[in-house]
């Protein structure tokens, strides 16, 4: 039985798709990257999934469902044993992601009491092994700190460590490591990959960073402007991206374009409310587009949105 | 060249937006007609009043307003203790009051708005000198302060709005200074500094319009609270001297007529009432339709 | 053939003085702690680091914001350290700046022509309608309509604003333009418009660039030198190729190899350096990176490396040797 299951899902904010119905699978201890750039909905989608999406918004889909439980139609009472315990999530800034008025061993001791009922001594006992797993030197006197007496790396090691206290089956991480250094970025990207294969945790990346997918991930899907364009593995995706889109994100990163002058970019940019094209979301700015792409929406079949996919090896040079 | 070539949706201009944002608030916006239509009756008081207020009818002192028992067509409002029609003395009465409320404003934003961006700019040695100055200026509750001021200058109109103002200054310097040095710390200041802008452009080309939103909705607040000062100070009789009509004095001199002719202290308190109201929910608009945070997901 | 250098700074340094409570003596933040190099005509000079490395002060000190505490900054022969602020004035229309947030780096409250006309009307004796030619020629250039003049900077997107700012740095044709992590906060497909725009307007123009950033895949596609930077001092320094052929510094060579790479062969070895950044109040003594650096030896802690030609580029390291 797969982890999570999503069949076209939609978020809509008043008459605007921020999501406009995306099909996605995890299997238990997969690693999924999303990819997609600012407006692809790919925060938007995972929000959905913990049922953080709020009025204005309306979320709705064929099939939502986490372990065979479907999300769509929990009591809040179950939402709140779900997620934060079974379903955790990690966000982009550590900093504003936690409340700056508390330490952050209490924080972290405060999650283990709301959803696994630790108190007093166990509670601290835990959390002190929960400081220890995601590497945090000298637990003992990190927590009782303030966030802003940390720095970025060690904030987002204390979410991680929030977000894994309940051992979770699914793990989501939006933009982890965004904000931080390099040298630090791959530290906390070596944690997380360990801590997937320690906990078994199915772990969902959200990134922009088509390298760090390329790193981590065993499967991913390139979102834009609202839908999924293709699925794949890595690194068969990106050896022989079948989607322009795809394509043209490979094509406009500075590797590949070595001892060039100047970077392949893709002209334009992502559609917003008010010029949401009628036909494919991407034709304006592709440089494949024919008539048909132009007047009608294409589906998916077999992994691609596209009515032309992309051989292999016809990539446009 | 790569070109940005996409379509733009249509952005109304700023006053445009500002005014939409303001105008959804119905009581804002019955507020600013309430406003409107009580400044107008004051502006025009020379013409719209039917006697002069200072003119005593020694016949017909205390008479009941027209639509109680004893009243008279002749006196719409009914009159005071010395027989001075009360409507106006009411509309003149406006004039001073909001004319005093303005001016107050005006002198204590002014060089409030000055000081607080020097106090921003030069923070080594001549902020705390200027916010120590301030700190001593709030030591007093305001009231109090407006009667320290006039204790040592006299009572009297001028001296009113000085007092008022006074009072208002530390407000609006404190504010400008937090608000410009949130600003200062921003790439755009940076930017202008960069292009060769110097101090004086800085401060009020580049910083001060966008700090004018707090700006703007404590001045409509404070014009509030300048009327109310006023009042008290009139009813206190260090204010605005008779025979001059003004609400705040009015009701002071009615004090002893609340149960015989209840009219000449309710009159000049529901105006009072009236435009308090009007401005505070004036105010309240105008923070509502400026500060960016409150708007609305569209 | 190299000329005489348009930009040359020498041992450049700015300390802060940083109170510590009423009953503390001051303490001394040295955020740049002398660095020196060279910039010479339509060349670009990437300097790389992590926060706190000193390269957002460096650019202050570049823009003339503000003096450094000592050494020499030359600007076509003139020391800015030194300079009165009538020189100065002159100076600045030499040097301007892109900023990394294009949210932040516009002025929220004046109009795009407000906004680029503020350099020419403060520096140059243009009428208005020349000023507008120019402004009109500038937007053009970076794609940008005449239409959008009379807008406001929350009508456009993230990459737009980026590329009003680049007019802005532009409009007064200045001989280096100091880009402060320019792409950082633009998407991927954007971010290679705006490299793009960079390179042309550099082959249009002329001019220099000191392009700061973090991220090494666009600053090898970028400069033509590289210099790494370490809690406020240079630790390599040398031409690009140089460096990304064979990085000699740990630090370099960490840094390389922890950016991630899209294909497997241009993935280098891990070098793990373990810990966080020093606080810039308590430096560690000798070598600042020798708490994490994975070659560290007794004498790191103890005498500070000084930066040595070693395969034709400069590096700071007592473990270096050819």
């Amino acid at each position: 039985m797969a982890l999570l299951k999503i069949k076209n899902l939609r978020v809509e904010f008043g008459s605007f798709p921020a999501v406009d119905g995306i099909d996605l699978t995890l299997e238990a201890g997969e690693l999924l990257g999303i990819v997609g750039e600012s407006g692809s909905g790919k925060s938007v989608a995972m929000l959905a999934v913990m049922g953080l999406i709020e009025a204005p918004g309306k979320v709705s889909a064929d099939l939502l469902e986490f372990q065979g439980m479907d999300l769509l139609r929990l009591t809040p009472k179950q939402r709140r044993q779900l997620v934060g315990r079974d379903i955790a999530m990690v966000f982009q800034d550590a900093q504003t992601s936690l409340n700056p008025s508390y330490t952050v061993g209490y924080q972290i001791e405060e999650s283990l009491r709301a959803h696994l009922g630790l108190r007093g001594a166990a509670a601290r006992q835990r959390m002190l092994e929960l400081l220890d797993l995601v590497e945090i030197p000298d637990a003992a006197s990190r927590a009782s700190a303030y966030p802003h007496q940390l720095s970025g790396g060690m904030n987002q090691r204390v979410m991680i460590a929030m977000a894994i206290a309940c051992s979770p089956k699914l793990l989501i991480a939006d933009e982890p490591t965004t904000a931080l250094d390099v040298t630090i970025q791959a530290q906390i990207m070596d944690l997380l990959l360990r801590l997937q294969r320690e906990q078994g945790m199915g772990l969902v990346m959200i990134t922009h960073d088509l390298a760090v997918v390329a790193e981590m991930a065993q499967r991913v899907a390139v979102m834009y402007a609202g839908q999924v364009v293709e699925t794949g593995a890595v690194p068969g995706l990106f050896d022989a991206p079948r989607h322009p889109y795809t394509e043209a994100l490979l094509a406009a990163i500075p590797e590949h374009s070595r001892g060039a002058r100047r970077l392949r970019a893709l002209p334009g940019i992502v559609p917003g409310a008010q010029d949401r094209p009628s036909g494919c979301l991407l034709a304006p700015r592709c440089a494949y587009a024919q008539a048909q792409c132009l007047s009608s929406r294409p589906a998916v079949s077999d992994g691609v949105r596209c009515f032309f996919p992309l051989a292999p090896g016809s990539a446009h040079d | 060249m790569s070109t940005a070539t996409e379509a733009m949706p249509d952005y109304p201009r700023p006053f445009k937006a500002f005014w939409q944002g303001f105008a959804a608030n119905r009581g804002a916006l019955a507020a600013l007609l309430l406003f409107a239509l009580i400044a107008t009756a004051a502006l025009l008081a020379p013409w719209l009043s039917p006697y002069d207020p200072i003119e005593q009818f020694r016949d017909h002192m205390l008479t009941a307003p027209a639509w109680a028992a004893g009243g008279s067509r002749q006196f719409l409002l009914g009159t005071d203790e010395l027989g001075r029609d009360m409507l106006s003395r009411l509309l003149h009465g406006g004039r001073v009051s909001l004319g005093i409320g303005l001016a107050s404003v005006l002198l204590s934003l002014l060089p409030g708005v000055m000081l607080g961006l020097l106090a921003a700019f030069h923070q080594q040695w001549l902020s705390p000198a200027i916010m120590r100055v301030m700190d001593i200026l709030l030591a007093l509750p305001g009231l109090l302060l407006a009667i320290c001021v006039i204790t040592i200058l006299g009572p009297g109109l001028v001296n009113t709005v000085i007092a008022i103002a006074i009072g208002a200054l530390p407000g609006y310097t404190r504010l400008t200074r937090a608000a410009a040095l949130a600003e200062i710390g921003k790439d755009y200041v940076t930017a202008s500094r960069i292009a060769g802008a110097g101090s004086l452009r800085l401060m009020f080309i580049t910083v001060l319009p966008n700090c004018m939103a707090p700006l703007i909705v404590n001045a409509s607040l404070s014009f509030s609270t300048a009327i109310l000062e006023t009042a008290g100070l009139g009813f206190l009789g260090l204010g605005v001297q008779a025979p001059l009509p003004e609400w705040g004095t009015m009701l002071s001199a009615a004090r002893d007529y609340i149960e015989r002719a209840p009219w000449v202290i309710t009159l000049p308190g529901l105006t009072i009432l009236a435009s308090v109201l009007a401005i505070n929910l004036m105010g309240d608009g105008l923070r509502d339709a400026l500060d960016p945070k409150l708007k609305k997901i569209s | 053939m190299t000329d005489k250098p348009l930009l040359e700074a020498r041992d450049l340094a700015r300390h802060y003085r940083v109170s510590q409570g009423w009953f503390k003596p001051k303490a001394s933040v040295k955020a740049l702690n002398g660095v020196s190099f060279t910039l010479q005509r339509r060349q670009t000079l990437a300097v790389v680091g992590e926060s706190g490395c000193g390269k957002s002060t460096l650019a202050r000190q570049l823009t003339l914001i503000e003096p450094p505490s000592s050494g020499a900054l030359l600007l076509q022969g003139v020391d800015a350290a030194v300079a009165d602020p009538a020189q100065l004035k002159v100076l600045r229309q030499q040097v301007q700046m892109v900023f990394q947030n294009p949210y932040a780096s516009l002025n929220p409250r004046a109009s795009i022509e407000t906004t680029l006309g503020e350099p020419l009307l403060i520096n140059t004796r243009l009428t208005k309608a020349e000023r507008r030619e120019r402004i009109e020629a500038l937007l053009a250039l970076v794609g940008l309509r005449s239409e959008h003049l009379r807008r406001y900077p929350h009508m456009f997107s993230g990459g737009q604003r980026q590329r009003i700012a680049i007019a802005r740095a532009m409009i007064m044709n200045p001989a280096i333009v100091v880009a402060d992590e320019p792409v950082s906060a633009l998407d991927v497909s954007i971010q290679a418009q705006i490299l793009n725009l960079f390179m042309d307007l550099q082959d249009e123009f002329g001019c220099s660039y000191v392009f700061i950033s973090h991220n090494l895949s666009v600053v090898e596609h970028m400069a033509d030198d590289l210099m790494v930077m370490y809690l406020g001092a240079a630790v390599e320094y040398g031409s690009k190729k140089q460096i990304f052929a064979r990085p000699l510094h740990p630090y370099t060579r960490a840094l390389i190899s922890a950016t991630p790479a899209l294909r497997p062969v241009d993935r280098r070895e891990r070098i793990r350096i373990i810990g966080e950044l020093p606080s810039p109040l308590n430096p560690p003594s000798g070598c600042a990176f020798h708490k994490r650096c994975p070659l560290a030896v007794p004498r790191c802690a103890v005498e500070t490396p000084m930066l040595r030609m070693i395969d034709q580029r400069q590096v700071a390291c007592h473990q270096v040797d050819q």
